[in-house]
């Protein structure tokens, strides 16, 4: 019998480890080592050689995204969200570089929400956040916009503005 | 204070090289210490500072240690613990007591060096299994845990070789006394000790360093061996946050543990006339005595003496423990075999873990080789 909980035991000196066996006898097994990394083991049943990758937090995450089915595209900069509670609403966030071309104009002058449907919710300025820009915030080269939306309305953004 | 600033200036340098080659520091350290020593170009030479930092270091190590041995995991999977203690520390001490015994040491300076033989380095051993990548292997358990029951062992033997003339009873009761009190002081400030390790300011930092250096002292007041406190206080503080407490202990541990190993490398003397064949011997029989438990562990445990293999590359590396061992009693002639010791060891395990996956190799087509051809037969089966 195939024990299919997740396991996870606390290792001396070594970390947390997390394991368990899929339906068709493979073993997977996570280490949340104290080095900081975290090491993802995987046997295929009936092997008894398992290949490992080390990841830093950051790496493992965006596994952990992969996994989940929270990224869609495999652009990294870009996370689609499906509430399936809500008909399937699939919302998209996506992160772009403000280009020369639309640096110094506001967020109401490139209307972009009467023109695209998305909305800008955060603007990440030399290592600050501005949260929720009002209408009269002015764009300047280097700042990364999150722009939030349904895949179309992101893909008209891209379409409209940040190309115009 | 210029000896300090030399062996740690050297140390970084090593310690960069170490990682770049990606084989444990430790021998390292002990080598610079040797080099630059008394042996060597006589650069570096204790001081008031230089005995203050190592003693630091070593009480620091100690903290630690006690911290990781939290007394509620060693009760789960108790008996294939004690199995593969028990053949560790038979197999080691015996064959190293007997070869120190007859290789002209006096009795203790023998007991000495047999726990030195017989205790791996655990900060090594974990390294390794980490760096390659081994832990999902089953022998990988076996060899956290076999680690854990060696730290035990320590405690018990600086129990006993502390003692120093006191009678034993009185002795284990005064340890049991202070465990205890330092347990209900855990146990009752939970809520206090955690506020504090909460905070984001200095204080948690502050409060370690002198939590550990306070209970240090008060020792001396008791006239029990600061070893055994500071173990006793890490034990009883893994109780509340043990990994906040790891946290702000590395720092101190990390520096003072570097001074540690240069300067014990420092006192090592090969002036008198080195006794190489009896070091070389001392080697020879650490690496193959590890091997004899390590299968003996493999095919108890494992049903196989490959495991067995597996077990031995990662625990041939003495290192720490030895050494703290070697500062707290050894003789000259002892620090020196010990020192050797270490870094032969350690430099022979750290290579023969991380090439182990081709020895097992080459041993399983060997044996395909040479064994009976039936065997063939009933795999094709």
């Amino acid at each position: 019998m195939s024990d299919m909980a997740l396991r996870s035991l606390n290792l001396p000196g070594v970390g947390t480890k997390y394991e368990f066996e899929t339906d068709k006898g493979d073993t997977v097994a996570i280490f949340f080592t104290k080095t900081g990394r975290i090491q993802m083991y995987t046997l295929q049943k009936d092997c008894k050689t398992p290949s490992a990758a080390e990841m830093t937090p950051v790496e493992a995450r965006r596994l952990g995204n992969i996994l989940t089915g929270a990224i869609i595209e495999a652009d990294q900069e870009s996370v689609e969200i499906a509430f399936s509670a809500l008909a399937d609403l699939r919302i998209t966030i996506h992160t772009y570089f403000i280009p020369d071309s639309i640096a110094g104009k506001t967020i109401e002058e490139l209307q972009i929400r009467a023109k695209t449907g998305a909305t800008v919710i955060a603007v990440c300025r030399q290592e600050k956040n501005i949260i929720n820009p009002p209408p009269s915030f002015v764009f300047e080269t280097g700042d990364a916009a999150l722009v939030i939306g349904e895949s179309d309305q992101i893909k008209r953004f891209e379409r409209e503005i940040m190309v115009a | 204070m210029e000896s300090i600033v030399i062996a740690l200036f050297v140390c970084l340098v090593l310690a960069l090289i170490s990682k770049y080659l990606s084989v444990p520091a430790i021998p390292f350290y002990i080598l610079a210490g040797v080099l630059l020593g008394k042996t060597g170009l006589g650069l570096v030479a204790s001081d008031e500072i230089s005995t203050f930092f190592s003693e630091m270091g070593l009480i620091f190590l100690l903290f630690f240690m006690g911290l990781g041995l939290k007394p509620e995991r060693i009760v789960s999977n108790q008996k294939a613990v004690m199995i593969t203690g028990l053949i560790d520390l038979n197999v080691n001490m015996i064959i190293g007591f007997t070869a120190a015994y007859m290789l002209g040491f006096t009795f203790v300076e023998s007991l000495i060096v047999a726990s030195a033989f017989y205790i791996s380095s655990t900060a090594m051993a974990l390294t390794s299994l980490i760096e390659n990548r081994k832990l999902m292997l089953k022998e990988a358990d076996t060899i956290i845990w076999l680690m854990v029951f060696e730290d035990l062992i320590l405690i018990i033997i600086l129990a006993l070789v502390s003692t120093g003339g006191q009678n034993l009873i009185v002795f284990a009761v005064k340890i049991l006394a202070i465990l205890g009190v330092l347990y209900a002081l855990a146990h009752y400030g939970k809520e206090f000790l955690v506020s504090i390790l909460d905070r984001d300011d200095e204080l948690p930092i502050i409060f370690t360093f002198a939590a550990v250096l306070t209970t240090a002292s008060v020792s001396i007041l008791l006239e029990v061996p600061e070893t055994m406190m500071v173990i006793a206080l890490g034990v009883a503080f893994a109780t509340t946050d043990a990994d906040a407490f790891e946290q702000h202990a590395r720092p101190f541990k990390d520096v003072f543990i570097v001074v540690f190993f240069v300067f014990f490398g420092a006192t090592v003397d090969f002036s008198g006339g080195a006794d190489w064949m009896m070091m070389a011997i001392i080697c020879g029989l650490a690496i193959v005595s590890k091997l004899i438990s390590g299968i003996l562990t493999g095919i108890f445990i494992h049903g196989s003496a490959m495991s067995g293999l597996e077990i031995w590359v990662n625990t041939i590396a003495r290192g720490e423990f030895s050494i703290a061992l070697a500062v707290l009693y050894g003789t000259p002639l002892v620090g020196t075999t010990i020192a050797v010791l270490v870094i032969v060891t350690s430099i022979i395990g750290s290579f023969a873990a991380k090439y182990s996956k081709g020895l097992r190799r080459g041993l399983v087509s060997m044996g395909r080789r040479t064994g009976p051809p039936r065997r063939v037969h009933h795999a094709g089966r």
